[in-house]
C-alpha cells in the first residue's frame, strides 16, 4: 500500500511538470493550428536563461522563470514574424516542417555555444523533501506543480476573463469570422505564439532544478507534450491538466508495477496517443 | 655513347638522391577522429585538448623525424556514418602514417572492415566494447590504449570487494540504461557481484535522459540496500542523486560510471560524497600527472577532470616517440617500437600486452587503470585503490 501511495504521488508530481511542458504546445495548437515541433527546444532556451541566471548572477531558478518566460515571449515574437507568419495559410506539412527544422537550429546552437554536456545548478530546496506518513515527496517538483496549476489557472482566467482572451479564442474558433469583426488576427497570433514560448520557457527553468540544462533535452518534452494535447483534445488547454496526469500515472505504475519498466515507461505516451485516436475514431464511427 | 650513359646514370642518382632526401624530409601525418558534437562531445574535445597539448610538446621537441608532425582532427560525432568515411578519407586522401582517436565502439566495430582493406596503424583511444576486439582478430596494427569493458567491470568488481570488507556492506541495488552502454553484460554483472558475496535484491533498466526516477527509486527504497550502482550517462547524474533524497531512498553510497560528469555537478551538495569511477583525476598523485597537470594549465590556463584529455596526450606522445625510434613510418617498424613502449604517464605504467580475447592486438591499459573517487568540496578526491587514494571512502546517509 506504501508503495501504492508512493507512486501515486510520483505521478501527482510529475503531471506538474509535464502539463506546464504541454500548456504552450496546447495554446499554439489551439489559436494557431501548428504543432510547434521546436517547442522542445523553447523549453532548452529558458532552462539554458534560468542555468546563466543562477550561475553568472545568483538567480534562483524559480524567480527566473519570469525573465526566462520574458526572454522566450520575446524570442517566440521575432521566430514568428520571421517565420512561423509565413506559412500558416500553408498545407499542415509546411508549418511541421519548418517548426522542426527551428528546434534543430536551436539545439545545434546551443551544442556550440554550450558544449553537449549537461549542466546543474544548485539551490537550497534541492535537497529538501516532505514527508507525508509513508510518502515522500521533493520540494522542488512540488513547487513546480503549484506553479503548473497557477499558470494554467491564470491562462485560463485571461483566456475568459479579458478583452486580449476573448479575442483569443475568436482568432482559434474562426480565423475568417475574426477577421471580419476588426480583430488584427496578426497580432493575436504573435501574442499567442510569445505566450507559448513563453510558457515552454517556464517550464524549463522549473525543470532545470531537477534534471539540469542540455541541449537536447528538449525533445523528449515536446514527444510527452504532443501525447498530451492529443489526449486533452488538440487545442484544449483545460484538458491538459487531465491529460497530463493520466500520462504521468501510466508512467509511473509501469515504471513501478511492470517488470523492466522503468525502459518501457517510455513508450507510454506512443500507446496512449494510439489508444486515444482508435477511441476516437471508434466513437466517431 | 658512354658519355650519354654516364650522364643518365648521375641524372638518375641524383633524382634517386632528391627523392630519398624528400622522403626524409616528408612530414609524418597522423588522422584523428573523434566526437567533437553530440552526447559524446564532452570527452572527444577532452580528448582533442590532450592531442593538441602533445602535439606542442613534440613540435617543440623537434617533431617526428625531423619535421613538424602535421594531425588532421575529425569530427565523427560519435556516428559509424560519420566515422568509416572520415577514417577512408584518413587513408586515401590525406594519406596518413597512423589514425588514432576513435572513442565510440560503434565506430571502432565499423571501420573493422576498411582497416583491414588498406592496414593502417591504429592507435585507438576509446572504444571499450570487446565486439571491437573480436572484430580485430587476426589485425597485427591495433594498438588499443583503453581497458576493454571486462577490464572495467573488473575494477568495479574490485572496488565493490574493497567496500564490503571495509563497510560490511553486503546489499547492492542496480539501475542501468537500457542501451548498448547499459545493459550489456548486466546479467553477468549482477551474477559476478552475488558470486562476491553481495545480495542483489534490486536490478531496473532506465532510460537515459528521461529524468524521471521517482518511481524506481521508490521501489529501490523498499529494499534496504547499502548501494546504489548506476550505470548510464551524464544527464542522469542529477536527477538520480537529486530524485533519491525526494523519495526517501537512502543507500550508504551511490556509485555511478557514466563516461562524464555535468558541469557544475561538482559544486552541488547534492553530489556530496556521490562515487565514480575514473581513468585519472587532477589530484592523482603520479609524477607524470602533476607535470601533465602543469603543461595543461600553462597552455589552456584551466584545469580538466576528463580522463580522455591525458589519454589523447599519451596516445600521441607514444605513438610520436615509436616512429622516432622507429626512424621510419613503415608501419611494421613503428608497430614493433610501440610495442616496446614503457612509459610512465599521466594515467600510470603503460605497456602493451597481446589482448585477452584476440591477442593479436595489442592492449595498453587494464583495470589497473581505474581509480574511484568521491565528490567533495567541490572537488573529486581519489579513495580507491589505496595507492592513489587522497582521502578516506565516506560512508554515509544512514
Amino acid at each position: 500500500m506504501d508503495l501504492f501511495l508512493q507512486t501515486l504521488a510520483n505521478a501527482l508530481i510529475q503531471s506538474g511538470t509535464y502539463a506546464l511542458a504541454s500548456a504552450g504546445l496546447a495554446l499554439a495548437v489551439g489559436v494557431l493550428h501548428i504543432v510547434n515541433f521546436a517547442h522542445g527546444e523553447f523549453l532548452m532556451v529558458g532552462a539554458f536563461v534560468a542555468y546563466w541566471l543562477s550561475v553568472l548572477a545568483g538567480i534562483d531558478p524559480i524567480v527566473s522563470l519570469v525573465p526566462a518566460g520574458a526572454v522566450m515571449f520575446a524570442a517566440g515574437g521575432v521566430i514568428y514574424q520571421a517565420s512561423i507568419r509565413r506559412v500558416l495559410l500553408a498545407p499542415e506539412l509546411n508549418a511541421l516542417l519548418l517548426t522542426f527544422g527551428i528546434g534543430i537550429t536551436l539545439q545545434n546552437l546551443a551544442v556550440l555555444a554550450f558544449g553537449a554536456t549537461p549542466r546543474v545548478v544548485h539551490t537550497a530546496y534541492q535537497l529538501t523533501a516532505v514527508t507525508l506518513g509513508p510518502v515522500s515527496v521533493g520540494v522542488a517538483p512540488l513547487i513546480t506543480l503549484v506553479v503548473s496549476v497557477t499558470l494554467l489557472a491564470g491562462m485560463y482566467a485571461v483566456l475568459y476573463r479579458t478583452g486580449i482572451g476573448k479575442s483569443i479564442r475568436a482568432v482559434a474558433q474562426n480565423r475568417t469570422g475574426a477577421h471580419l469583426v476588426g480583430l488584427d488576427v496578426d497580432r493575436i497570433y504573435l501574442i499567442t505564439f510569445g505566450i507559448a514560448s513563453a510558457l515552454a520557457a517556464i517550464a524549463g527553468a522549473m525543470v532545470l532544478v531537477r534534471i539540469g540544462a542540455s541541449p537536447h533535452m528538449g525533445f523528449g518534452f515536446v514527444l510527452k507534450a504532443f501525447a498530451i494535447i492529443v489526449m486533452a483534445g488538440l487545442g484544449n488547454l483545460t484538458g491538459v491538466l487531465w491529460a497530463s496526469l493520466v500520462l504521468a500515472t501510466a508512467e509511473a505504475f509501469v515504471r513501478t508495477y511492470v517488470p523492466g519498466g522503468g525502459g518501457a515507461a517510455e513508450a507510454v505516451f506512443f500507446l496512449l496517443i494510439f489508444f486515444t485516436l482508435v477511441w476516437r475514431s471508434w466513437r466517431a464511427a | 655513347m658512354n658519355k650519354l650513359a654516364v650522364v643518365l646514370v648521375v641524372v638518375a642518382l641524383l633524382a634517386m638522391a632528391g627523392t630519398e632526401g624528400m622522403a626524409q624530409r616528408e612530414q609524418v601525418r597522423i588522422g584523428i577522429s573523434l566526437p567533437l558534437t553530440g552526447p559524446a562531445s564532452a570527452s572527444g574535445k577532452a580528448a582533442e585538448a590532450g592531442y593538441r597539448l602533445a602535439l606542442d610538446e613534440i613540435n617543440k621537441a623537434g617533431g617526428v623525424l625531423g619535421s613538424r608532425l602535421q594531425i588532421f582532427i575529425e569530427d565523427d560525432g560519435n556516428l559509424p556514418a560519420k566515422g568509416v568515411p572520415i577514417f577512408t578519407k584518413f587513408v586515401t586522401v590525406d594519406r596518413v602514417h597512423a589514425i588514432t582517436g576513435i572513442f565510440g565502439s560503434a565506430i571502432g566495430v565499423s571501420i573493422v572492415g576498411p582497416a583491414k582493406l588498406h592496414e593502417p596503424l591504429i592507435a585507438m583511444l576509446g572504444a571499450a566494447s570487446p565486439l571491437v576486439e573480436r572484430g580485430f582478430e587476426g589485425y597485427k596494427y591495433l594498438f588499443h590504449y583503453h581497458p576493454w569493458a571486462y577490464h572495467n567491470m573488473e575494477a568495479v568488481f574490485n572496488f565493490m570487494d574493497f567496500v564490503r570488507t571495509g563497510t560490511g556492506a553486503s546489499t547492492i541495488a542496480i539501475l542501468y540504461e537500457d542501451g548498448p552502454f547499459g545493459s550489456a553484460g548486466v546479467g553477468d554483472t549482477r551474477a559476478e557481484l552475488i558470486k562476491r558475496g553481495f545480495d542483489v535484491p534490486f536490478m531496473e533498466s532506465f532510460k537515459s535522459g528521461s529524468g524521471d526516477f521517482t518511481a524506481l527509486l521508490s521501489r529501490a527504497k523498499r529494499h534496504p540496500v547499502d548501494v546504489l550502482f548506476w550505470i548510464g550517462f551524464d544527464a542522469d547524474a542529477l536527477p538520480i542523486a537529486v530524485q533519491s533524497r525526494e523519495v526517501g531512498f537512502k543507500p550508504r553510497l551511490i556509485f555511478g560510471t557514466p563516461a562524464s560528469w555535468p558541469i557544475g555537478f561538482e559544486g552541488n551538495p547534492v553530489a556530496r560524497d556521490v562515487s565514480g569511477m575514473a581513468g585519472w583525476t587532477s589530484a592523482s598523485p603520479l609524477a607524470a600527472s602533476k607535470e601533465f597537470v602543469k603543461k595543461y594549465q600553462a597552455k589552456y590556463g584551466s584545469l580538466s577532470e576528463e580522463y580522455m584529455a591525458p589519454m589523447g596526450f599519451v596516445t600521441l606522445t607514444t605513438l610520436a616517440a615509436a616512429m622516432n625510434k622507429a626512424g621510419t613510418t613503415d608501419k611494421d617498424r613503428v608497430a614493433a617500437e610501440l610495442a616496446k613502449t614503457d612509459a610512465e604517464t599521466p594515467l600510470g605504467k603503460l605497456r602493451f600486452k597481446p589482448s585477452r580475447l584476440t591477442p593479436s592486438v595489442y592492449q595498453g591499459f587494464d583495470s589497473d587503470l581505474w581509480m574511484v573517487f568521491q565528490f567533495r568540496d567541490g572537488r573529486r578526491v581519489p579513495v580507491w585503490p589505496k595507492s592513489m587514494a587522497a582521502g578516506p571512502l565516506a560512508w554515509r546517509w544512514r
